[in-house]
């Protein structure tokens, strides 16, 4: 008895050490383990790092010509997020402006409307956007609406004066002060909103495509490939294990690249507690690990890993909520969602990183990642048992 | 056995291969058909409506209960609690259950009728932009709504006419107009640009797998024999069939989005379809141009990867290119998708005539040109196979 549990021991540290030398000489592998997490989330950070888009140019149609007209443009102008690039004397002048990429937006002012707003009516003014990129629109937004505020509360307090008097006394300055706070991303800033997720999307297929490659190698002719790449202890579970063991051991340190100091670098929100988001993530890691194995049973041939899954990115991308809320996807891409461990990860992740959320307070995701890696352990152990291992151990006769 | 050599044999034997193997049927119908519902069906609804958010009623009057009243009235907002505290309500949008809030502080009333200035504050959760922009527009369009009033109650009790103030209160109007997508559907949006950008990346995955089975497997020398020694007829006749096949998939995705689906579509079919099928090519053509820098299975592959999912932020759908840094937004243009995205915005949303988007369809050209000049270097390996794991 005894003698058989050191055995299994033996062989369990066997199939550990043995894998860190298959994962050192397989290039696409490493490439996996560290290219993926240490140089793409900086490139993909780089892009974004901008974070908010100012000064996007627009033209004005102002047929008003009035100082009020003048003073409605230039006060859009001093908004960060527009930049007045002229006039147009029409509207086809401007849509030409468009066309032409010149410009993304038209101010246009009409006619008497000085004249209206001096009679106590509304004065109507329209603002056409482009919208190829929903970022501009939003950025128009907010400065025409900042500007008909501050423009409106101005002309109100005097008009109100002017027909009231004794309203004065009590409409002096800003009535009701409106204040609006930004949580979690304080900045609103794009790279802030999107990048703590991705990092735990990087994280995730890391491991995937990393085990699948492995899987692959395993099956292919070790003539081609160059080595014997078999690594199995006689028990399926604890070769799983030690193989799981060693890529996590190889995992550490990027992953406290990853969530540590990509966002000291790129200042994104780190409101959560290091320690606990290790704890948080663990189970992901662990669940990416089964799901991995689980994926082996498809791989083929290692380059196929890139035909088959890199499209999934895309996929988990919108699964995890970050783009589209999760409270409003329709139910059969909900459902799928809840098996991916990505999901849960992420969403628990920027919880605790940007809004600093507890372990305690991401309890229904962290327990939801810990179901998720039981089911993928034991859906890959099945797949290793029944699948990958026949496999592995018919082609070695046919090549031996 | 008798060598068969020609471009219809090469052509025959590259559909063979696809046909056989399932990877390349997922490669080549499967993900891509899958994508393009995904996607679409995804943001089918357009905007999310129903943000669940949270109200924080510390005053407790017959104004608070009025905010609160039209707060609930709204579509896009879903008033899921309502709680005593600021700490309540953190806590709450820490746990995710809500995306913002709107907080009425203590006196509220009083203090407003009294002119002591009380301040509404709102909070909303940024970490998540589409449903943090809508509350916070929604929130904002209440907190003014309140303004005006309380501006005409006060007016009224100075004697004046409601009636007759009530444009006063808001002087000046602008009214935002989306050209195109007037309802801001997020689909349109998004799923004009991911889908095809999707497309892009297993068109460069699948050329560059393709051809990299024939160095790995070493029947690359085959092929060459078949083509008489010449490489560009045993490339065009390879990945002709591909070509075809691609060309299906992207008149599927064309009429998916803007049949089935109903996005916009001002301009002409006919130049949509045009984009689409010299798209097919330049992606086919950039790839090509990968895998003759790289003759490396593996390699070409991570480097068609890599870039095929960068894509999806480089090529600028979200971002402006503008706004980025100028040494990282400069790389968006050696991408085939930007073009694609380029042409779409001007004739499919905008309907602007083909003259303003002659230079997208001159850097196709420029695409598909670009793998003559490492054609050498493939015949080089494919003559002499060598796989380097």
């Amino acid at each position: 008895m005894l003698k058989k549990i050191s055995q299994g021991f033996r062989n369990f540290f066997l199939v550990y050490c043995r894998e860190f030398k298959l994962v050192f000489h397989d290039q696409g592998i490493i490439l996996f383990f560290f290219f993926l997490p240490l140089a793409y989330p900086v490139i993909y950070s780089l892009i974004y790092n901008p974070e908010l888009v100012k000064e996007v140019e627009i033209v004005v149609i102002d047929s008003d010509r009035t100082s009020l007209s003048r003073k409605l443009t230039r006060m859009l102008d001093a908004c960060d997020e527009v930049r007045v690039i002229g006039y147009a004397s029409d509207l086809p002048e401007a849509r030409r402006a468009l066309n032409e990429h010149k410009a993304y937006g038209i101010l246009q002012i009409p006619e008497g409307f000085a004249k209206k707003i001096g009679r106590g009516e509304t004065g109507n003014t329209v603002f056409y956007s482009d919208m190829a990129l929903l970022i501009r629109y939003r950025g128009f937004l907010m400065a025409t609406t900042n500007v008909m505020q501050e423009i409106g509360s101005e002309l109100m307090t005097q008009d109100i004066n002017n027909t009231v008097p004794l309203a004065s006394t009590v409409v002096s300055g800003d009535l009701l002060p409106i204040n609006d706070i930004s949580m979690g991303n304080i900045r609103s800033g794009f790279d802030s909103f999107i990048m703590p997720g991705v990092l735990i999307l990087i994280l995730h297929q890391c491991i995937i495509l990393a085990v699948g490659m492995a899987g692959g190698a395993k099956r292919e002719n070790p003539r081609l490939v160059g080595y014997d790449p078999v690594n199995i202890a006689p028990s399926v579970l604890s070769s799983m294990v030690a193989q799981a063991l060693c890529y996590i051991t190889i995992i550490a340190v990027p992953i406290i690249f990853l969530i540590h100091y990509v966002p000291l670098m790129f200042r994104f929100p780190m409101a959560g507690d290091f320690l606990q988001e290790i704890a948080f993530l663990t189970p992901m890691v662990i669940a990416a690990c089964g799901l991995g194995y689980a994926y082996q049973a498809t791989v083929q041939e290692r380059e196929e890993v890139f035909v088959s899954w890199v499209f999934t990115s895309v996929m988990l991308l919108f699964l995890s909520g970050l783009i589209w809320p999760r409270y409003a996807m329709p139910e059969p891409w909900k459902a799928l969602s809840a098996i991916f461990p990505s999901t849960w990860g992420v969403e628990g992740f920027i919880k605790m990183n940007a809004n600093g959320s507890s372990l305690s307070q991401v309890r229904s995701e962290y327990i939801n990642l810990w179901i998720l890696a039981g089911v993928w352990w034991t859906i890959g152990w099945a797949v290793r048992k029944w699948i990958v291992r026949p496999q592995i151990f018919g082609r070695k006769k046919k090549f031996v | 056995m008798k060598l068969e050599k020609g471009i219809f044999a090469i052509a025959v034997r590259s559909l063979i291969q696809i046909v056989r193997r399932p990877i390349y049927w997922f490669g080549f119908f499967g993900i891509p058909l899958f994508m393009f519902l995904f996607i679409t069906s995804m943001m089918e609804s357009g905007l999310p409506h129903h943000i669940p958010a949270a109200m924080v009623d510390r005053d407790g009057t017959s104004l608070s209960r009025e905010v609160t009243q039209s707060l609930s009235a709204l579509q896009t907002v879903d008033i899921k609690q309502t709680l005593n505290s600021f700490t309540d309500a953190r806590e709450s949008l820490q746990k995710g259950e809500i995306y913002g809030f709107f907080l009425i502080p203590e006196n509220f009333q009083a203090d407003l009728l009294a002119g002591r200035e009380p301040v509404i504050t709102f909070y909303t959760n940024m970490t998540y932009f589409v449903p943090g922009s809508i509350l916070f527009k929604s929130f904002k369009t209440i907190a003014v709504y309140t303004k005006a009033g309380v501006a005409m109650k006060i007016a009224n009790s100075a004697g004046a006419d409601a009636e007759a103030l009530a444009p006063m209160l808001q002087p000046v109007n602008i009214q935002s107009r989306g050209i195109g997508n007037p309802t801001l559907n997020y689909g349109i949006y998004l799923s004009n640009s991911f889908v095809p950008c999707l497309l892009q990346l297993m068109i460069m995955l699948m050329t560059v797998f393709s051809l990299g089975q024939e160095i790995k497997y070493g029947t690359s020398a085959r092929l060459l024999k078949m083509a008489d020694g010449s490489i560009v007829k045993a490339i065009f006749a390879k990945l002709a069939p591909q070509t075809l096949i691609w060309w299906i998939i992207a008149g599927f995705m064309l009429a998916w989005l803007y049949k089935f689906n109903g996005y916009t579509m001002q301009g002409s079919w006919w130049v949509m379809a045009l984009s689409e099928m010299m798209f097919v090519l330049a992606a086919q053509g950039f790839a090509l141009f990968i895998f003759g820098v790289l003759p490396n299975l593996r390699l070409s592959l991570s480097v068609c990867s890599l870039l095929g999912i960068l894509s999806f932020s480089l090529a600028a759908f979200s971002f402006p290119v503008q706004s980025m840094y100028g040494a990282i937004g400069i790389f968006s243009y050696i991408l085939p998708i930007r073009y694609n995205f380029l042409i779409y915005a001007d004739q499919a949303l905008n309907g602007i005539g083909i003259y303003y988007s002659r230079v997208w369809f001159a850097a196709y050209v420029a695409f598909i040109m670009a793998p003559f000049a490492m054609l050498w270097k493939i015949k080089k390996y494919m003559k002499d196979p060598v796989y380097a794991p």
